[in-house]
């Protein structure tokens, strides 16, 4: 497993958000779905060491990881692309993607083929190189968040609501990208629009109130009565 | 190619700038050096100010590297031109020591607990009767190099050219990266694996320690020192100004900044010799809200400007890509 999440319990302050928590990404593309509030969010922001865990385990390749500071479990290889971008706009194109390699170690040996890779993946990039990120497009911008987190050569990609804010038709450039990345690296990405993210995953997680709900394949999800009436709106 | 250019130029200037005192009489290279010690400490402070983090300790920390200079001198013995070096490790010391506790505070915690601690280290001096001279100050036997100018003057470049040096490192490794980074998200910093931290201590330990050398400059090259010259919040309001003026995030801007408004105020001292400082705080204010880049972003706006309407003209088509 390169990622697995047991019985995790967190929350903020006396707010409990997790209650309980088991789930594991192997190398394949997990989906990660359920309603605002639900924890999604906060399940990230504790395998990224944004939040600590009050109980239960993470563990990347082997290793536990609950608790450990943000920049190092990125080091370890976790990438992030976190919700609302949170991209660098002051720095170019060109400087986030060179960041993304710069302080993670996987990351650095390799740091031109990546670049190749990423650019390859993301065209556009390559034609915006210099430009400042604060200047692109909503679209434009979420692929440099993508591409920076890349860069780091991740074994884990975690893509917390990549679609959010973003028109259809960039949205579903962004979920056939993530189906060609998915042969490299293992995903997990949260998302709203299940419709769109389940021609990306293998499998994923319905979590409502701090619990998994149900898992199964995306096929299985699909027909679903409880995913096709909450989340397909049929 | 054009970087070499710029390689070439800036060796020339240096040289020139070397040459000066074989042109230049007392007084200039008094008011050269003058500049030359606020550009030192604009630059440093733009270097913290590179990763988000505005100090108002400039001050501060250039009067510890004073005090710890003098002291060194007068109490310990120690070899003039060897404080100035103590008195830099001294300024770096204690940035280590404080960082611990101040770079945890952000944007105005941070600030006000900078100024904060300015005042406190002047208090500190004021008092310690016994040891720092109290108010009256501390007085040198001699001053460095027995005051020839051109030695002061050289030495004060040096002082300049070491923390130019600092921050052209600062702009061209590593570093930039991460404070760049830091300054515009710190999670997403950390996410890419960025320790925060740490990058803040070397930052404000790197700063703090140039601050000091420039104290123990001044204070070596005068042969004395008050609590009130060697924490004179103008050595936290001039710099600042400077760097605003000139242009922040950059090696340049300051430098720029400082060369302006130095020369500036030397000839404001003479023309309005009890009101020249608010000239300053007009110069401030209307930096802050038509030029909020300074004189450097102006200049790369307009060449930016420049080559949008060559590319236009040309019918490539502009770059803006907002959609």
């Amino acid at each position: 497993m390169i990622l697995d999440v047991k019985k995790l319990e967190t929350g903020y302050g006396k707010l409990q958000v997790l209650r309980g928590i088991d789930l594991s990404v192997g190398q394949e593309s997990v989906g990660l779905f359920g309603p605002n509030g639900a924890g999604k969010t906060t399940l990230i922001n504790a395998v990224m060491g944004m939040v600590k865990p009050w109980s239960g385990s993470i563990e990347f390749e082997g290793s536990r990881i609950g608790g450990m500071q943000t920049h190092m479990v990125a080091r370890a290889g976790i990438a992030l692309v976190p919700q609302e971008r949170e991209l660098f706009p002051g720095m170019s194109v060109a400087d986030n993607l060179e960041l993304g390699a710069a302080y993670v170690p996987r990351g650095k040996g390799i740091k031109d083929k990546q670049l190749e890779t990423v650019l390859a993946l993301f065209p556009i990039l390559k034609e915006r190189y210099k430009q400042l990120v604060g200047t692109m497009s909503g679209g434009q911008q979420r692929m440099v968040a993508i591409g920076r987190a890349l860069m780091a050569n991740p074994a884990l990609l975690i893509l917390d609501e990549p679609s959010l804010g973003l028109q259809p038709s960039i949205v579903a450039e962004v979920f056939e990208r993530l189906a060609v990345l998915k042969k490299d690296v293992a995903i997990l990405v949260t998302e709203q629009n299940v419709r769109e993210s389940l021609k990306a995953i293998d499998r994923g997680y319905v979590i409502e109130n701090g619990r998994v709900l149900l898992e199964d394949t995306a096929e299985g999800l699909a027909k679903n009565p409880h995913v096709v009436s909450a989340y397909l709106g049929l | 190619m054009k970087i070499r250019g710029s390689y070439i130029a800036a060796a020339a200037i240096a040289a020139a700038v070397i040459a000066f005192p074989a042109f230049l009489g007392a007084y200039p290279l008094n008011v050269a050096r003058n500049v030359m010690t606020y550009m030192a400490l604009a630059i440093s402070w733009d270097m913290l100010l590179r990763s988000g983090q505005i100090s108002f300790g400039i001050a501060g920390l250039f009067g510890l590297g004073s005090y710890a200079s003098i002291l060194a001198v007068l109490r310990g013995g120690m070899d003039p031109l060897l404080s100035i070096a103590f008195a830099a490790l001294f300024a770096g010391l204690v940035a280590f020591a404080l960082g611990f506790a101040i770079l945890r505070l952000r944007a105005m915690y941070f600030s006000i607990t900078t100024l904060a601690l300015m005042e406190i280290f002047r208090i500190v001096m004021h008092n310690l009767h016994d040891f720092s001279g109290g108010p009256e100050g501390a007085v040198l036997p001699g001053v460095i190099f027995d005051g020839n100018a051109s030695a002061l003057y050289w030495l004060c470049l040096g002082g300049l050219f070491v923390t130019i040096g600092a921050s052209a490192y600062f702009e061209k490794s590593k570093l930039r990266l991460a404070l760049t980074a830091i300054r515009n998200d710190e999670t997403s910093a950390r996410s890419n694996g960025v320790d925060i931290f740490k990058y803040l201590l070397v930052a404000f330990v790197v700063t703090s320690t140039l601050q000091g050398m420039m104290g123990a400059i001044q204070v070596q090259s005068y042969g004395f020192t008050t609590p009130d010259t060697a924490f004179d919040a103008n050595f936290t309001l001039l710099p600042l100004a400077m760097a605003l003026l000139g242009g922040i995030h950059s090696t340049i801007g300051p430098m720029a900044g400082a060369v302006l408004l130095g020369i500036a105020s030397e000839w404001l001292k003479l023309k309005i010799p009890y009101g020249h400082l608010v000239v300053y705080g007009v110069i401030i204010i209307l930096v802050i809200l038509f030029m909020p880049n300074g004189l450097v972003g102006l200049v790369r706006g307009a060449m930016r400007n420049a080559r949008r309407q060559g590319t236009v003209a040309a019918g490539t088509g502009a770059t803006g890509g907002v959609e």
